[in-house]
């Protein structure tokens, strides 16, 4: 296994970075078999509590796991054990749970979560960093080089990596840019979420790596079908974004949020329970997001294990 | 009514509070709204708990017993949709459990959630 790294990631917020990130780890653990780590570096936490819940995301925080720990090593100047900082069980599918329990896992979901203090961490770190007549652009590179040592360690372990970054331009954000492979830019279809996706599409290629823009999904997500939405939609494909990936457009649904909202830590759905009327939705998505990954990386076979 | 009815402000009253009257006995969500609204504190039957009764309200009032007292007497059935309307849990959590092991998860994740969302300034 050599882990392929994907992060989540716009300059705007509200666009669905995070509900992205946990359709994709669900659709791909599920009908693809694939061990992910979702590894949460936005201070709001939100996939870390769609994936854990509130209280997990404190339990983990507790426990010595999670993005604030990894910050701390970095901050110690200790190795980063990534490792150490896992829940290893992220899991809220039934089929999967029932298949480990058979010992016979057929794809799993591992979380490096965060939690709201990640944000007063890294602020703390950059009033320091900035003191000593460091930059913002020498603090992320250094972050992205100890991030570094942790996860080319990790991806031995698993299939996909999936980076959820902030809505804004920290040195997080950017050093989980900097190690991706790949970039998946969730969007609305309406007018400042399409300008958004230029300037970010834009500060991506030239502060993070001039080809990354090339290896780009785009996902339109929260999805409303009025001719307004058909237009921005048509135009982002068609004319802005022409050359990207592009995968299924994911409706504003009451589904979606549902599906996003986990009833406790020891709370469990069938795939068909938890995504109701969006789980074509999250099948597409996860096809082809596969198919725009096996473009990536020549040779890479992508199985499906349910249908 | 006959726009040009002439009535005096009592006969209007009696008919406004005669609607008010028939939308509150008709109308068990209304109701709880109305009585809510004026301070009161709403009682709920049984028929209608299921529909009007908010766990997480009930469960930030933070009074374990009312809690159960409320929600003791409903049925198997009740207990899970209440469960599941409120995003408490899904098919797979409530397989299987008792009315008691119902009544237990839906007090201590409606109390869960409450102490994880509820500001701790005002």
């Amino acid at each position: 296994m050599t882990a392929i790294i994907a992060a989540i990631a716009n300059l705007k917020g509200g666009v669905g970075k995070s509900t992205t990130t946990v359709m994709l780890a669900d659709g791909l653990s599920y009908f693809y078999g694939l061990n992910v780590c979702v590894v949460d570096l936005d201070a709001q936490a939100n996939s870390s509590q769609m994936l854990l819940t509130e209280r997990g995301v404190q339990m983990a925080y507790e426990q010595g796991k999670g993005a604030t720990h990894l910050l701390s090593s970095f901050i110690k100047g200790e190795p980063a054990n990534v490792a150490d900082f896992i829940m290893p069980n992220a899991v809220s599918l039934e089929e999967l749970r029932i298949a480990e329990e058979n010992d016979d896992r057929l794809g799993w979901i591992s979380s490096l979560p965060s939690h709201p203090h990640l944000r007063l961490q890294e602020m703390g770190l950059e009033e320091t960093w900035y003191s000593q007549a460091g930059t913002p652009t020498s603090l992320a590179n250094k972050l992205a080089e100890h991030f570094k040592t942790g996860f080319d360690v990790l991806r031995e372990y698993y299939d996909i990596i999936l980076f959820d970054c902030p809505p804004h331009l920290s040195p997080l954000a950017r050093a989980g840019l900097s190690l991706s492979d790949v970039f998946v830019m969730p969007t609305i279809a309406d007018a400042v979420s399409t300008w958004g996706t230029k300037q970010f599409s834009d500060w991506v290629g030239a502060n993070v790596a001039p080809d990354l823009p090339s290896r780009n999904f785009v996902l339109i997500t929260r999805f409303r079908n009025t001719g307004y939405s058909k237009q921005i939609a048509n135009e982002l494909q068609e004319v802005y974004l022409k050359d990207r990936w592009f995968g299924p457009k994911i409706p504003e649904s009451v589904h979606v949020l549902n599906a996003m909202e986990r009833a406790a830590p020891d709370s469990y759905d069938t795939f068909r329970g938890k995504y109701g009327g969006v789980k074509g939705d999250v099948k597409r998505l996860s096809e082809r997001f596969t198919d725009f990954l096996s473009q990536q990386r020549a040779g890479r076979k992508w199985q499906k294990m349910r249908d | 009514m006959a726009e040009n009815e002439r009535l005096d402000a009592v006969a209007y009253l009696d008919r406004f509070f005669d609607e008010l009257r028939d939308e509150v006995r008709t109308n068990p969500k209304f109701a709880n709204r109305l009585v809510k609204a004026m301070g009161g504190k709403v009682v709920f039957e049984d028929s209608t708990k299921t529909d009007i009764a908010n766990p997480y309200l009930l469960a930030a009032e933070g009074n374990k017993s009312e809690f159960y007292t409320v929600f003791s007497p409903l049925k198997t059935t009740q207990l899970k949709k209440i469960l599941k309307d409120n995003n408490l849990a899904t098919s797979v959590d409530i397989r299987g459990k008792s009315p008691s092991q119902l009544l237990d998860m839906l007090y201590d994740r409606a109390s869960l959630k409450v102490s994880e969302r509820k500001s701790s300034y005002f």
